[in-house]
């Protein structure tokens, strides 16, 4: 069981809305909680031809931990930048919260990046601001008043494990640090759901090991996390819901799954 | 409150802008100096040439018409109340052959020449103003029409000259307002090319607030708050150098082109002031409007 009782207490169920969506509700019984993403039928292909996803159909229940695999170019940071409305599909529709982001008008845009945290492989942090400016500026760019700048960015310093560290800038922190800098600042406006790009791409093993348990409590917590990755011992070790991505269409989609496909790549198994 | 917040955001974050990319901005607000000097001298060579030219106008829209010695006085002032009749007739001003002697005695120019002058040369004469320039002609034409006129002399009317000054006067007025056009273009294009470094320079922190669900305008508004900032920076230096070198220009030209009636006038500072500022709020305003809207995209 990965939702506590309290976590799914209290959603209520949504109705299909397609046949797709049934079927797909069939497939995966135990998806019983609300859709937060769903991709129908997604197409993405780029003005040079390059077919980037083809025919992406994905049920993303509110809570779930999500892992994208695949090998470079497969199509999963397509995917990622579907998600966050950088790329618009060729064809298909993305649902997310029950709104098209296909249909979403520009000005809109900001309001649903709002609600999405997102955490990338090379952190994104302004090395002219100190570590505290660089949480609050996610807050500062939505105009919040000082004193809720303060107490939030505190609270997220303190979730990871950052407290004491607020004037310290980038430059002086390691990797790990400042990814946790960077899932602070994903985490301070309270997002539903975090969408993380190779999170552990540009960190050691135990350093990763680190920020993944970070990403575990945040989703205990009961937000929706979605994250491309690479890791194979990561994956393997936390036999989460994995969705394998290869020359842009879905080739597997495992609830408890690991970093490679067990009947396809027996040797790496073995390794 | 929040607009308030944002708007401090927008101040500090242009204002550091500014300073980080000081080479940039500093090249900016002299060429915009530069294109807002060329302006202020367009401005005031404008304005002086329309005080020429008002004056000139005002020459020229009166003409007098000479009398003929001799004429009845009675035949004079019928003619004057037809002239005064006419609605093209601003006022009419009869001036007898003795008021002419002594005006002309009364100029000093003529001082030399008037001491050699035996008997009373000149003629009475009717001085007709008129309320539209180009009504000036067909007042000529009926002034040398009528009986009493002096056939030597009629009037002192030079038509070709006066349409010529009018030609010159609207042609330089166009080539005014080219020449404005064209500066305007320039610095908008420089404003533009300064906001697209300062886009390039901060391109990671737009990433980023484009990434927390910053607004476009929240984005956009400190480098629009920039280009203010380099416009008005630029019409104060612009402005500073040209009152102090307004009336030492006057003087200069003035000494030279005698014949031009140039003239200092302090009054008109204050409206190059106006104009200058504002028009360099505006260039920096739409040259960095339109360079956000180029380069910056959520």
């Amino acid at each position: 069981m990965r939702y506590t009782a309290g976590d799914l207490a209290g959603r209520a169920r949504t109705r299909p809305t397609s046949q797709q969506e049934i079927q797909l509700m069939v497939l995966t019984p135990d998806f019983d909680s609300r859709p937060i993403i769903s991709f129908q039928h997604v197409w993405k292909t780029y003005p040079t031809g390059t077919e980037a996803l083809r025919d992406i159909n994905l049920v993303v229940p509110e809570g779930d931990f999500l892992f994208l695999v695949g090998p470079s170019g497969a199509g999963k940071s397509t995917l990622v930048r579907l998600l966050i409305r950088e790329e618009k599909p060729t064809k298909g529709k993305i649902f997310v919260e029950g709104i098209e982001l296909g249909r979403m008008k520009r000005r809109q845009l900001p309001h649903y990046r709002r609600k999405v945290g997102l955490v990338f492989q090379d952190f994104k942090l302004l090395p002219n601001l100190t570590i505290y400016e660089n949480v609050a500026f996610a807050l500062r760019v939505l105009g919040e008043p000082d004193d809720l700048v303060q107490s939030r960015v505190a609270d997220a310093l303190d979730t990871v494990g950052l407290s004491g560290k607020e004037l310290t800038y980038p430059a002086n922190l390691s990797g790990g640090e400042q990814q946790r800098v960077a899932i602070a600042r994903a985490l301070v406006h309270a997002p539903r759901f975090i969408i993380a790009d190779e999170p552990t791409g540009n960190l050691d093993p135990a350093t990763a090991w680190e920020i993944m348990q970070l990403f575990l409590r945040i989703n205990a917590r009961g937000a929706t996390v979605v994250m491309a990755t690479h890791n194979r011992e990561i994956v393997d070790l936390l036999r989460r819901r994995v969705v394998a991505i290869d020359a842009g269409q879905i080739a597997r989609d495992d609830r408890s799954g690991r970093y490679h496909d067990e009947v396809t790549k027996p040797q790496i198994r073995a390794q | 409150m929040m607009k308030l917040r944002n708007l401090k955001f927008a101040l500090n974050s242009a204002w550091q802008s500014f300073w980080r990319n000081l080479a940039v901005s500093l090249a900016a607000v002299l060429s915009i100096t530069l294109i807002l000097i060329l302006a202020g001298v367009n401005l005031l060579v404008g304005h002086a040439f329309s005080q020429v030219v008002d004056g000139f106008r005002l020459k020229v829209s009166e003409i007098s018409i000479n009398v003929a010695d001799g004429t009845p006085l009675q035949a004079i002032y019928d003619f004057q109340d037809q002239l005064k009749a006419d609605p093209r007739v601003a006022s009419v001003k009869f001036i007898t052959k003795e008021q002419a002697l002594l005006d002309f005695q009364a100029d000093p120019n003529n001082a030399v020449f008037a001491q050699q002058i035996d008997g009373n040369p000149l003629d009475a004469k009717l001085e007709v103003r008129v309320f539209e320039l180009k009504d000036v002609a067909a007042i000529d034409l009926l002034g040398r029409r009528w009986a009493g006129v002096d056939p030597t002399d009629p009037t002192n009317y030079q038509g070709d000259f006066v349409n010529r000054m009018l030609e010159l006067s609207s042609w330089l007025g166009l080539a005014g307002i080219l020449l404005m056009a064209i500066l305007v273009v320039v610095s908008v294009v420089i404003v533009m090319n300064t906001i697209r470094t300062a886009v390039y320079h901060r391109r990671k922190e737009i990433e980023v607030m484009k990434l927390v669900g910053a607004t476009e305008w929240f984005v956009r508004g400190p480098f629009v708050i920039e280009g203010i900032m380099t416009g008005l920076i630029a019409a104060a230096i612009a402005l500073s150098l040209l009152v102090i070198a307004y009336q030492p220009a006057v003087e200069r030209f003035h000494s030279d082109l005698v014949f031009i009636p140039l003239s200092y006038d302090p009054t008109f500072i204050s409206s190059l002031a106006r104009d200058l500022l504002i028009g360099g709020a505006l260039l920096g305003a739409l040259g960095s409007y339109i360079g956000v809207r180029r380069y910056v995209r959520i």
